[in-house]
């Protein structure tokens, strides 16, 4: 089972640019995918208690996801959105 | 306030929208609108804003124009370089539109001050490129009860999100709070011009709907705009009854400047007066400057070592357990989230260069280029 997942902008540093990428799915695997690939993007989003960092908020399609325990189901897309500050 | 024969002329493809009406143009010469920042996103809000009849218009910004700012803030022009953004826009705005007053605020915002200057507004727009700046000004909106709609913008993407006061959650209760270091800025990352403008003038549109009652304010819900990929997105986002200011027991009653960022345990503090005095005893600290690219280009320390923030969790092994590093960046956030990444990989007491390059070139060596 795969899902979707949308990077924001500052994280795509990690992903060498890449905006969307396919991965595998509870949304801590989904994490753990994506640092498997690309290690450190983790540590910018999850702190060392396995917390959603505050200016970080993950949704699973338009739903928020609050835990790293939230299910994913097949063509779910996960949006990793991050604070900006740019004015 | 009734509209003169001249503003019906002026105004008249509003007055031919059966939404706004004159009672809606005259709502919109009542309002008193205040923009924090000057800048990419403030240029067009504030250009919009005058233009559609906005009867006070506060412009805040404490900068003064610099070539590299006319990239995207069309709010100035090459004629205006050098001088304080407050005064230049409140020039161009009242040339665009003499009928509305328009105040010049050349100051920076601080707690000390935020309640007198939101006195004197209904309204605020957030178009501030620093985030110390983005949480004041929502926690005295929130306490103050003043609508706000808030833009921010890096590279590519944007956000934008309007708090109305009771009815829906506040900046805070969709990022708690925030550490410089880990939220890039667009003097860092870049900036296409045009993103801006889009986001700018989103902040202009919510801003008349607000004062004439028309339409649905973007309350509870995040917008998302990526401008490569051309697609605009909506995130349901929630009040927070744990949050520090709206939440149901707030922490933060009182305006408040953000505390500096502290020093984690086991990380040194250098000031860069210490670090040209180690240099100038012949020590040789190993340098680590996590800046990007091009800021590194740019200028940079003599035999310093570049990793990117972003690359440094897999390359830390380039950095020996004993060597004392001495982190760097452009202003000391970016670093000090280095120095955090080092002590997790048990790298000994790894240091910070307090104020960054920036405090370098300001006390030290003028000559280096600092992006």
């Amino acid at each position: 089972m795969t899902c979707t997942v949308r990077i924001a902008s500052p994280l795509r540093s990690y992903t060498a640019g890449a905006a969307t990428l396919t991965v595998r799915c509870t949304l801590a695997e989904v994490l753990g995918s994506l640092e498997e690939c690309y290690p450190g993007i983790r540590f910018r989003m999850i702190d060392e208690q396995d917390r959603i960092r505050p200016h970080m908020r993950l949704f699973v399609n338009s739903s928020e996801a609050h835990e790293l325990s939230a299910k994913i189901a097949d063509g779910d897309t996960v949006h990793l959105i991050c604070a900006l500050s740019g004015g | 306030m009734s509209l003169s024969t001249a503003e019906r002329e002026r105004y008249r493809r509003h007055l031919a929208l059966t939404e706004m009406g004159e009672a809606g143009q005259e709502k919109v010469k009542a309002a008193r609108v205040l923009i924090v920042g000057a800048g990419g996103l403030g240029s067009p809000a504030a250009l919009y804003l005058a233009a559609a009849g906005c009867g006070t218009l506060g412009l805040l910004d404490c900068d003064r124009v610099d070539l590299s700012n006319l990239q995207r803030q069309v709010l100035f022009d090459s004629t205006r370089l050098g001088q304080a953004k407050a005064e230049a826009g409140r020039e161009r705005l009242a040339a665009l539109n003499p009928d509305i007053r328009v105040i010049a605020h050349a100051i920076e915002l601080r707690a000390a001050n935020v309640r007198e200057v939101f006195g004197q507004y209904d309204l605020v727009l957030d178009g501030t490129d620093r985030l110390a700046t983005r949480y004041l000004i929502n926690d005295a909106c929130v306490i103050l009860h003043r609508p706000l709609v808030s833009a921010a913008i890096h590279r590519f993407e944007g956000h934008l999100m309007t708090y109305v006061p009771e009815r829906g959650p506040c900046y805070r209760c969709v990022f708690p709070h925030a550490v410089d270091g880990m939220v890039a800025n667009c003097a860092e990352a870049g900036v296409l011009g045009v993103l801006p403008g889009v986001l700018g003038t989103l902040q202009a549109t919510e801003a008349i709907k607000l004062i004439t009652g028309v339409g649905e304010p973007l309350s509870g819900r995040l917008l998302t705009y990526d401008a490569l990929e051309m697609r605009f997105m909506e995130f349901r986002v929630t009040r927070r009854r744990d949050c520090a200011v709206c939440g149901d027991t707030p922490t933060i009653t009182e305006p408040k400047d953000m505390q500096r960022q502290t020093t984690p345990e086991g990380v040194r503090r250098l000031t860069v007066a210490e670090l040209h005095e180690l240099l100038q005893r012949g020590e040789k600290p190993l340098l680590v400057d996590v800046r990007e690219d091009a800021e590194w280009a740019a200028g940079h320390l003599p035999g310093a070592l570049h990793i990117p923030l972003g690359e440094l969790p897999q390359r830390l092994q380039e950095i020996p357990s004993q060597s004392h590093a001495v982190f760097i960046c452009r202003s000391g956030g970016r670093s000090m989230a280095a120095c955090q990444m080092a002590l997790r990989a048990n790298i000994r007491s790894p240091a910070n260069l307090e104020g960054g390059l920036l405090a370098w070139a300001g006390t030290i060596d003028p000559s280096l280029r600092v992006l």
